[in-house]
């Protein structure tokens, strides 16, 4: 399969009464916009606002963040299954509007979601600090019910990131990138000394906040199956879950996987990368032993030489990725696994829930119980009404010079698990 | 599939599945839940779900429900490992349970009560 993705390099977002782009900048019609949402009834109603790089501004509490994008050759459209119907994506050509995002921000529950900051601290820790956001927060009717209001804002921040990918169709990108991988036959013809690894993504789906959907079905209900990696650039798998802002995959990480970006970089030099392998991180255990078994028979299946594994969330999914781990590299197949820890806030503690000896090769996306100082913005999108609520921070998280005390799993992708992530180490 | 049973310290899942499923309800805190647990581990039970479901931290939200299977004979070593590795984890976490609002706790109960319920519907299938 083979994809051109045309990046539209995106310098500004700006509000206009004429929605469009021009000379890289993006002209929303917020009235427009407005209508899309609207169309949910269980919305009351939304705000839009727009945060760059370097303001004094704090979005908080995140839901998802999503890259606007466009289909413009090749079968199917951006999220098939959930906005455009069902059909096969990944090949012919799309448009990106590289630069920017749609972030949507509610109040679903009165914990848990992301702080994104666009200046200070926190921006070094999250990656969307670097984009220009289009913020969406959403109200919901009276006495909506939490599920019903997820989903309404889960598919409304869709409705507009589709609406203003569209203005991108008849842009002339500034950069043009090829994606293509083999069949598995060519594969093995074309690149007969290079060794063949995969991508296994595991895709968090214990419930509600916590789901992720593939072609537009509930992860959880899935078996461990195989993707075309360039399927997840046209949308796939989009985002569900808005629980730990820190290691979770908002839509926009799998619109651009980094393994998924790095994995093709290598492509026919260093490997040759044979497709991405997905499998979920359900709750009950029996799930557990039938997904692992699946992925680790694929795996032969596939006469693969290595994997990377990337998990989403902790915990639960500390189990998931061991099962994995072990599974695979009893097949004979090596296996590097992407976590990120909760070692205690002093560093010293045991990373993660389960551990094998098989896991000898992890990369990690940092510690995060870390607690770091966010201090005080002059703006905030959303509401502070419960910032003292979200994860890793309580009641003594509001410092008296209006400075937060945190720890890092507050804020959206601080230690991602594919790698989209500011940390590193020396 | 019979034997098995759900054990929590959540008051929404003791009321939405009395009558319908075993549930052992038990007002203790979400590490007390984890200790009773494991003491049924000990005795030969088994664990059908994971103790750590959830992204919401451990003494983040006090409520915890766990299904497991009643049985006897020797002490199943994945469940024994699962529990025991899952009272480890609570310890790195700050305790933060009762620090919140009043009206978190509702919203705490139905993220753990669609937990359970996203397992329940596994063994249905």
């Amino acid at each position: 399969m083979k994809l051109e993705i045309g990046n539209i390099f995106i310098k500004d977002i700006q509000f206009a009464s004429e929605a469009r782009i021009e000379d890289g900048v993006v002209y929303v019609d917020k009235a427009a916009l407005e209508k899309i949402v609207l169309e949910d009834e269980n919305i009351k109603s939304v705000t839009f606002d727009i945060a760059k790089p370097g303001e004094s501004v704090r979005i908080t509490p995140v839901k998802d963040v999503i890259e606007p994008r466009v289909k413009v050759e090749g079968r199917g459209g951006i999220f098939p299954g959930v906005i455009a119907k069902v059909d096969t994506v990944g090949s012919g050509k799309t448009h990106v509007l590289k630069g920017m995002a749609v972030v949507t921000a509610g109040r679903i529950v009165g914990f848990q979601e992301g702080v994104i900051d666009m200046t200070g601290p926190g921006a070094q820790y999250t990656p969307f600090s670097q984009t220009l956001n289009l913020v969406m927060v959403c109200e919901p009717v009276d006495g909506l019910k939490q599920h019903d209001y997820e989903k309404a804002v889960r598919l409304a921040g869709f409705r507009v990131a589709v609406a203003l990918g569209e203005l991108g169709r008849n842009v002339t990108p500034d950069e043009t990138k090829v994606y293509e991988t083999c069949g598995i036959k060519e594969g093995i013809e074309k690149y007969p000394d290079l060794p063949r690894v995969a991508y296994v993504q595991m895709l968090q789906s214990q419930g509600l906040l916590h789901d992720t959907y593939v072609y537009g079905v509930d992860a959880k209900q899935t078996l461990s199956t195989i993707l075309c990696p360039t399927e997840t650039m046209d949308g796939a798998i989009v985002s569900g879950n808005c629980v730990s802002a820190c290691d979770k995959n908002p839509t926009y990480v799998h619109e651009n996987n980094p393994v998924v970006e790095d994995l093709f970089a290598q492509h026919g030099k260093t490997l040759n990368f044979v497709c991405q392998i997905i499998t979920n991180e359900n709750v009950y255990l029996a799930d557990k032993q039938r997904s692992s078994d699946w992925t680790a028979k694929m795996c032969r299946m596939l006469d693969l030489d290595g994997v990377i594994v990337s998990q989403e969330g902790f915990g639960n999914p500390d189990t998931d990725l061991i099962m994995n781990c072990k599974k695979i590299e009893a097949e004979g197949v090596k296996t590097v696994i992407i976590t990120d820890e909760y070692a205690g806030r002093d560093g010293k503690s045991q990373s993660l829930a389960d551990a094998d000896a098989a896991a000898d090769a992890v990369v990690t996306g940092g510690n995060a119980n870390e607690v770091i100082i966010l201090p005080k913005l002059d703006k905030v999108i959303g509401t502070l009404d419960y910032i003292n609520k979200i994860a890793g921070a309580s009641e003594e998280t509001l410092q008296p010079d209006g400075s937060l005390k945190v720890e890092l799993q507050v804020i959206t992708g601080a230690t991602n698990e594919t790698g989209f992530l500011r940390l590193s180490a020396r | 599939m019979k034997g098995w049973y759900v054990i929590t310290n959540n008051p929404l899942v003791r009321d939405k599945l009395s009558g319908d499923v075993q549930v052992i309800y038990q007002a203790v805190s979400f590490e007390g839940l984890l200790r009773e647990v494991r003491d049924r581990v000990h005795k030969g039970n088994t664990l059908l779900s994971h103790p750590l479901s959830g992204s919401v931290k451990p003494r983040e939200t006090p409520y915890k429900s766990v299904i497991m299977m009643d049985r006897k004979g020797a002490v199943d070593e994945q469940s024994l490992a699962l529990i025991e590795n899952a009272m480890q984890a609570c310890l790195k976490f700050e305790q933060k349970a009762g620090r919140f609002r009043p009206e978190v706790d509702k919203d705490f109960q139905l993220i753990d009560w669609t937990l359970l319920e996203s397992a329940i519907s596994s063994i249905d299938r």
